[in-house]
Formats: structure tokens, C-alpha cells, sequence
């Protein structure tokens, strides 16, 4: 069952338009992975969807993003902020600084029962005790009293991903929720967030720049370039036939992708930033399959049998 | 000429953290008794998690930071025992790739100045078509080299980095995390450009990296480092590993590819501090097979059937 | 004619790009560095423009009110204000660069020798240093007087070394937060001798945000200058010094207020321009955290 889907999203901060044309849908149970380089506007998605573009001075000027039958782009920010935190919760990158560093970890976790769920202080600690349990934290009573400077990075990100819980959301955002972090730890923390979504139904959005994350955790896959979504459908199709350039080409950067003897060869260019989009397709000047009306016209998201992509030229690599 | 273009023996490292009125003073093992023979024209990697030492090993075998004990053997020569005059002429031969191409550039100087200050720096004046022929090595369009680094993107900033290390004709080049803050599709790009100018210019390459999949991929041998120690060597980038925490880490890396979706087993706690290390295995307490042994004795690093690994009870 | 006023054009966009350029951008940078530079010219210019002499005295003249020949009155000597004032320009302006010039100097070379070498000589500059600023100025100025006796010699070495710590201090910050930027390892692995990572790295790098500091010290230095010369410790008479003029004014306060109010009222414009004239330049130099953190 769908419940949160995007349509066509457009974001802009004064004059620059960074997002456009972005849709997806996202079910109960189901992981979503939103994949691209620095700068394809994947961090920007999931602050729409959260409704804390304004904080940062961007806006919506397109498109709708709906959660369980309700429009968000029109809410005003008190009727989000009852859903931020409570219905949809927030897995941030850096769990160094999400944080209060002079707050023990109990108070912490506490509040987002006691502010969303309308609990009592004696009742939000009992559940931050089994949600901690649940996050296999060691010893959860005493880890309570601690503070975060005390606890290991791994350590903080559970905390982290415990307040997300807290008020028993419908849907999970995790923004790079590993990129910090070392790789066995990282490994654990994901294998921790697959088991969540299928033990409470939550509907993931991961955020992420790791194609291999993509690969072991997520259903289906967006794969974003330069602000615009340009490929999106089930896993193993995205993996197995890519029908877009810029995926087949971000799949062969991979190491662990190729087989024995192949070369990395990466993408000829760099990441187009914000100030400089290029006109018609946003990859097509390091794409090798570009023809002159890649260059001068926007390819729309155009459905396929099991997802989208945004190509005129789409079909997998010859 | 010898084979090995640097021989380490039992190289060691330890920070003081120094006490005050109401703190004792706190002793850090950064590294602790590594060694190894790097042969030329060969590249070894070192894998290991944040905070293993494998930044402090880069430091030490070029004597950017003094060791606490041991030895390094850079072509034969003793490098320890080098005056400081002789250490600067011997730099040239030893060269760095940084892990941090935004601030390994002076943000005042051109990438032209830039790649010009080796020569500088050991007292000669190079041609500009030298200077030239050194950015297109490095796939730099020359038309950038009166840029200032803040006008290009971190994948060409890397490149100039790598052209600096080059100007001098090294025969070692020491890679720091090269790739590690750039994008996937750019740290392709720098990674087929190092495989390109090893084999042109016949160099020899230490490669330090956090990333299991890219040092097998990259390297001749790997070193897997475990606080501060190397717990195995491995000669070849297809051998099973022997020891716990390699067999972990291989695991803990996913395979890019939704068919081979793994079952992670959880590693549980945590690195022990290096101010204060467990007196046996460091790997102990967190390892499946450990028993009263491992808790007292520290395992040396020996060939055990196979290839040297530093565990009582290899896999 | 064309290309004259493209070379121009050229020039003027030039100067546009460059930091100073982009602090006059702003209409307060406009208003601020445009009264700096007119003030300088007067300094300059002083004896060129000044309608009489600024120490004749004419004793039948004395306490006269703003009018016509004496545009700003005249003191109880009789001699012309509004010359003394542009005079005075002259010494303020000139105490206080140089005085800040020295200190920079000095400050500069003591606080980057301390960061760059650390250690023991470190804490021995940085101790010393210190105590310079918990002197008050005054007293250093006195010091200077019982060993020199007064006069602007006294005045220039006083302020030098009222704002030596603040010098040392900010270039040493600088230095030690650059030391730790991987272009300096990757220069020392390069080979380079200490002199080249000092002059051709870690120098240019910290310099920005000390010329800025010693661009706000000069108003600081003009306001100390007119206190010492208030007090009597700076300039000697005849010598017209915008302090020493309010000193001698206070007598007749009631009289002929004129005499103090215009100095007073040009140090004030002065050290307010000069503030704000560096605060945009700090802004066009983006270099408002490095100060802060200093």
C-alpha cells in the first residue's frame, strides 16, 4: 500500500531551480533508494518530503508530495511539525551532531514520546528502554544516563535512529544514515534498518551515494543526476538491464562490480553543480551515446514496464 | 639496486598525551611493531578501519612524523638515519597523494604555481613545457593552469595533486585515501589514471584505504591493519582470509549486486582504546573463536600454513 | 578615444575585482573610504590648503566665533582652528600609521616565529607579549615619557606597543591553524626548508586578516594618540594634534566651545569611518570567522 508518494517535484531557492521533475512512491514494508553523486539533489528530496526546505530558503514551486491521503505542500508548518518526528521520522548523516552533546541519551529519546504520543515521562522512558533493546544496544537502562560523547559513533547512530522510532512513524527518511561511519559498523546498521522495515512495516526512503548499500538493502531505486530523477524501477532491473547511460556508467564505477580482468573507467567530466545545469539532458555532455537533441530538449520520465526513465535514447548497453 | 624498494622492520609509534595537574599522563599506540617488504614496480594496500593507524604508517615510512622505534630501508639506505639536509634532497624520490584534495592545494596559488613548486622547492627551474606535459599526464586540460583551485572540481584537484607528487620523478608514490572524498563516478576516473601511470612510469605504491573491494581490485598484496597492528599479510588479493577481523570486514563489505544479498553476521562491541590495549589479542573480545590464550597473549604476526596472520586460531 | 576609455574601463574593473575594490562596492564602503582617502589628501596636502599658518598667534584675535576669514574661530591665542584642525590631521594620521606599522611589523614576526616553532619559545613570546596588554595603555605611555619625555616619539612607541599583543596574537592563531592544512605537510614532503613554507605559504596566508585588524588599530591609535596629547604626553606645543587642541580648549569651554568641539568632532567622524571602512572590508575578504577566531 502507497504511502508517501511524490509527483513531479520542483524545488527552487530564489532564482536556481536545484530539483525538478522528480516523482516516486514509496509502500509500507518497501524500501526506497534514492541514489546519486554530491549534487543531484538527493539531500534536497528528502528535506522536501521532510517540509524543512523553508529553514534553509528553498521552496516548493511544482508538483505534490502526498502521505496517506494528504497533501503536504500546502500544510501549514504547525500541522507539519506534528508530523515531522511523529508520522515521518528523520535519520540524519552525521549522528555527531544530531545530538545535544550537554543532554544525557534517556531525555533525549523521551521527548519524541512525550511531545508526539502525549505520554508521561515514566511511559516514554519504558519504551526508550525497549526500543533501545529492540536496537540491540547493550544494557539500555544504563545507556540512558549517558552521554553522547561517551558513546562510539556506531553507538550514536542507533541513538539517532531510536528517537526516529520513538513516535512510531508510518515513514522513515535516512540521509546517508552510514556514510560516517566504518565499514563493519555500517554493515550493521543497515542490516538493522532491513530488519526494522519488515518488523514494523515502515516505509524507508535511504538516501544514499554507495550503489552496493542500494544493492543489499533496497526494493525498488531512483537513481538522480543533476537535480532530475532519471531512472527509477525495481532492483534488480536497475541493476541487471539499466536502460539509462548515467546508471550503466555508475554501476561500472563500482570495483566490486566488474568481473576479473575488466577496468574501471569512470565518467569522463564532473558532476555538474547547481549554477551550471546543463540545457536539454542534464548528463548528455558526458554521455557517449549523445545526440543533438540531447542537448537541447529535457527528456521527460516516461514509464517502461517496471519503472521510468528520462532518456531518448534509453535500452541497455550495447 | 635492490629487489625491495623499502624494507620496514618493527616500526613503531607512540603519542603522549601529556598530564596535567589533575590528569596522569596517557600514552597512545598509533602503531605498534609493523613490517613489511615492498618490492618495486609492486603495490601494496592497507586496509583498516578509522583509528587502525593506517595514516600514521603513510606519516612514518616517510618520516613525516619521527618514529618511536624501528626501522625503514627506502632503496637501502637507512631513512632514520638521515640528516634533515639529506631527507629533503631524498623527498624528492618519495612522494604523497593526500586524502583531502580541497585543502591540499594553497588556495593561493595557481594550479600552474602549484605544479611548478617541486621543482622550486629542490632548486631548479623547470620549462613550461614541462609543466605542460606534466597537467596532460595527469588528464588536466593546460588551459587550467591559471586557475586557482577554488575554480576547479575536486576530481581536477586531485589530479594537480598527483602531478605535484609526479614533478619530481619519484620512485615511490604513497596514497593516502586518494579517492575517498570524491564522488563515485570521479574516484573511478583518478583510480584508472593511478593504474595508468604505474604502469608507464614503473612506479611503486603503498595505498592506504578504508575500502576492502577497492584495494582488491587496486593491489598486488594487502596489509589488513587492526589497532595499530597488522594482523595479516596477504600475498595475493584472491586468498581466503585467515584471520577473524579480516573474514569480518570482507563480510561487512556488500557486493554491488541485488542477487548476492548476505546475511551480515553483527560484530558485536567495540575497538578497544589505544590508550589503554587489552594485554593479548586486541581483536579478542570481539572475536567468535577467542579463548583464555588470545586474552593473554598477544598473537605474532607468522606464517602459519600459507601467509603470515597474527591469530592463535586462524580460520 | 574608444580604446582610452576601454583602457579605463579595463583599470577601474580591474581594481573592482581586487578586495579593496570590493569594499568600496557598497555605498557605505563609497562614503567611508571616500572620506578616508579625502582626509589622507588634507593630511598630505596640509600646508597647500590651509588659509594661515597654524601657529600664528595674534593675541587681539583671540576666542573669535566660526565666521568669516576664521571659517571654525579662532583659539584663545588667536590662531586660525580650522588650520590647526587639517594640521592635526597630519599628526594623528601619522602617529597612528606609524605606530601600527611598527606593530604590525613586530607583532607579525614575533607571532609567526611562536606558531611555526611552538614549544618553549612559544610560551616565552606569548607570556611576554601578554603582559604588554595587561599594562593600560597610559601607563605605557608614561613609562615611554620618563625614559624619553614627552613628545610624539613617546606617543608612536606607546601605541606600538599598546596593540602588540593583539598583532602576535591574531598572526599566531593564524599561523598555527594554517600549519595544520594538508598543502603544508604536502610542501614539507615536497622537500621545502622551513623559510619556504614560512614566506611563501603560511605568511600570505594570515596576512589578510591582519591587515583588516591593523586598518581598525589605526582608528584606535588615533583616539589613544588624542588621549595621550589630552593629557599632555604627546605632541608639544606648537605642534597641532587633535588631543593636545580639546587639552588647551578646555579652559575656555564655556568661552569659546568651538575650540573643542571641532577636533572632537573630527576624531569621532574619523574613528567611525575607519570602522566602518573595515568592517567592509572584512566583508569583501571574507574573512570574518578568521578574526572572530583569533
Amino acid at each position: 500500500m502507497t504511502v508517501l508518494s511524490v509527483r513531479n517535484l520542483q524545488v527552487a531557492f530564489g532564482a536556481v531551480a536545484p530539483l525538478s521533475g522528480v516523482s516516486f512512491d514509496v509502500a509500507k514494508g518497501e524500501t526506497l533508494g534514492i541514489v546519486g553523486e554530491s549534487g543531484s539533489g538527493k539531500s534536497l528530496t528528502a528535506m522536501a518530503v521532510m517540509g524543512l526546505l523553508p529553514l534553509a530558503g528553498g521552496r516548493i514551486t511544482a508538483g505534490s508530495i502526498t502521505f496517506d491521503g494528504q497533501e503536504l505542500t500546502t500544510l501549514t508548518e504547525k500541522a507539519y511539525r506534528r508530523l515531522r518526528g511523529g508520522r515521518i521520522g528523520l535519520i540524519t548523516q552525521n549522528p555527531m551532531t544530531s545530538l545535544d552533546p550537554l543532554q544525557c541519551i534517556g531525555p533525549q529519546v523521551d521527548a519524541v514520546a512525550v511531545l508526539h504520543l502525549g505520554m508521561t515521562a515514566r511511559e516514554a522512558r519504558a519504551r526508550t528502554v525497549e526500543i533501545l533493546g529492540t536496537l540491540r544496544i547493550p544494557d539500555p537502562a544504563t545507556i540512558c544516563d549517558r552521554y553522547p560523547h561517551q558513546m562510539s559513533g556506531g553507538m550514536k547512530q542507533r541513538i539517532v535512529i531510536a528517537m526516529a522510532l520513538a513516535a512510531d512513524p508510518d515513514v522513515l527518511v535516512a540521509d546517508e544514515p552510514t556514510t560516517a561511519l566504518d565499514v563493519t559498523v555500517q554493515a550493521q546498521i543497515i542490516r538493522l534498518l532491513d530488519d526494522l522495515v519488515k518488523s514494523r512495516d515502515l516505509a524507508l526512503i535511504l538516501i544514499t551515494h554507495d550503489m552496493s548499500v542500494v544493492a543489499q538493502t533496497c526494493d525498488r531505486v531512483v537513481v538522480m543526476y543533476a537535480g532530475r530523477a532519471v531512472e527509477q524501477g525495481p532492483v534488480g532491473d536497475i541493476f541487471d538491464a539499466p536502460q539509462h547511460p548515467y546508471t550503466q556508467a555508475l554501476i561500472g564505477c563500482i570495483p566490486r562490480g566488474l568481473d576479473d580482468g575488466a577496468r574501471l573507467t569512470g565518467i569522463a567530466g564532473t558532476v555538474p553543480t547547481v549554477l551550471n545545469y546543463p540545457p536539454g539532458c542534464p548528463f548528455h555532455p558526458r554521455c557517449d551515446r549523445a545526440e543533438e537533441v540531447c542537448a537541447s530538449i529535457v527528456p521527460e520520465l516516461e514509464p517502461n514496464a517496471t519503472g521510468a526513465v528520462a532518456c531518448h535514447l534509453p535500452g541497455v548497453a550495447p | 639496486m635492490t629487489v625491495n624498494l623499502m624494507e620496514v622492520r618493527d616500526l613503531t609509534k607512540r603519542f603522549t598525551a601529556p598530564g596535567g595537574p589533575f590528569r596522569k599522563a596517557r600514552v597512545m599506540h598509533a602503531v605498534n611493531g609493523v613490517g613489511f617488504d615492498l618490492a618495486r614496480g609492486r603495490t601494496i594496500g592497507v586496509v583498516g578501519e578509522s583509528g587502525c593507524g593506517k595514516s600514521t604508517l603513510a606519516r612514518l615510512i616517510l618520516r613525516l612524523i619521527e618514529p618511536t622505534s624501528g626501522t625503514v630501508r627506502f632503496d637501502g639506505d637507512d631513512l632514520l638515519a638521515k640528516s634533515a639536509g639529506e631527507m629533503r634532497k631524498l623527498r624528492a624520490r618519495m612522494q604523497m597523494v593526500f586524502q583531502d584534495p580541497y585543502s591540499a592545494i594553497d588556495p593561493r596559488y595557481t594550479v600552474a604555481r602549484a605544479v611548478t613548486e617541486p621543482f622550486v622547492v629542490q632548486g631548479r627551474t623547470p620549462d613550461p613545457g614541462e609543466i605542460e606535459a606534466l597537467l596532460t599526464m595527469v588528464g588536466l586540460n593546460p588551459g587550467l593552469a591559471s586557475s586557482f583551485p577554488h575554480q576547479i572540481s575536486g576530481g581536477q584537484k586531485q589530479r594537480v595533486g598527483i602531478a605535484r607528487a609526479l614533478a619530481l620523478r619519484p620512485s615511490l608514490l604513497v596514497l593516502d585515501e586518494p579517492t575517498a572524498s570524491l564522488d563515485v563516478s570521479v574516484q573511478a576516473q583518478i583510480v584508472s589514471l593511478l593504474e595508468d601511470l604505474r604502469s608507464e612510469l614503473g612506479l611503486t605504491y603503498l595505498f592506504i584505504s578504508h575500502d576492502l573491494s577497492l584495494v582488491r581490485y587496486f593491489c598486488d598484496e594487502i596489509l589488513v591493519m587492526y589497532l595499530g597492528r597488522v594482523v595479516e599479510a596477504l600475498p595475493d588479493t584472491d586468498r581466503p582470509a585467515r584471520h577473524p577481523y579480516t573474514r569480518t570486514l570482507m563480510e561487512s563489505t556488500f557486493a554491488p549486486d541485488p542477487a548476492m544479498r548476505r546475511v551480515i553476521a553483527p560484530l558485536e562491541g567495540e575497538v578497544p582504546s589505544p590508550f589503554d590495549l587489552p594485554p593479548g589479542c586486541a581483536f579478542a573480545d570481539r572475536c567468535p573463536n577467542a579463548d583464555a590464550l588470545c586474552r593473554t597473549d598477544p598473537p605474532a604476526l607468522e606464517r602459519r600454513g600459507g601467509h603470515p596472520v597474527a591469530c592463535h586460531h586462524p580460520l | 578615444m574608444t580604446s582610452m576609455t576601454g583602457t579605463a574601463a579595463r583599470m577601474m574593473s580591474g581594481f573592482g575585482n581586487t578586495s579593496l575594490g570590493r569594499a568600496f562596492g557598497s555605498i557605505l564602503g563609497k562614503v567611508a573610504g571616500g572620506f578616508l582617502v579625502l582626509l589622507l589628501l588634507t593630511a598630505i596636502f596640509a600646508p597647500w590648503i590651509t588659509p594661515f599658518d597654524y601657529a600664528a598667534q595674534n593675541l587681539m584675535n583671540g576666542n573669535q566665533p566660526p565666521g568669516w576669514p576664521h571659517l571654525l574661530g579662532t583659539d584663545q591665542f588667536g590662531r586660525d582652528v580650522l588650520s590647526r584642525v587639517i594640521y592635526g590631521a597630519r599628526t594623528s594620521l601619522s602617529v597612528s600609521a606609524t605606530a601600527i606599522a611598527i606593530s604590525i611589523t613586530v607583532g607579525m614576526t614575533l607571532g609567526a616565529a611562536a606558531g611555526y616553532f611552538g614549544g618553549l619559545f612559544e610560551r616565552c613570546v606569548m607570556t611576554v607579549v601578554d603582559l604588554t596588554w595587561s599594562f593600560p595603555d597610559i601607563l605605557i605611555a608614561l613609562i615611554f615619557v620618563a625614559i624619553i619625555g614627552p613628545g610624539l616619539t613617546s606617543t608612536t612607541f606607546a601605541i606600538a606597543i599598546a596593540y602588540l599583543a593583539q598583532f602576535t596574537r591574531l598572526t599566531r592563531a593564524q599561523i598555527v591553524r594554517l600549519k595544520r592544512e594538508t598543502f603544508i605537510e604536502a610542501t614539507i614532503n615536497l622537500g621545502a626548508k622551513p623559510h619556504h613554507i614560512l614566506l611563501r605559504h603560511l605568511l600570505p596566508n594570515a596576512i589578510a586578516p591582519v591587515i583588516v585588524v591593523g586598518m581598525l588599530a589605526i582608528g584606535d591609535g588615533i583616539v589613544l594618540e588624542a588621549t595621550l596629547g589630552f593629557f599632555g604626553l604627546g605632541a608639544q606645543p606648537p605642534t597641532p594634534s587633535w588631543g593636545a587642541m580639546m587639552s588647551s580648549g578646555t579652559a575656555q569651554l564655556f568661552l569659546s566651545p568651538w575650540v573643542i568641539i571641532f577636533p572632537g568632532v573630527v576624531v569621532a567622524v574619523t574613528v567611525i569611518m575607519v570602522n566602518l571602512f573595515g568592517d567592509e572590508l572584512i566583508r569583501a575578504l571574507d574573512i570574518r570567522d578568521r578574526i572572530r577566531g583569533a
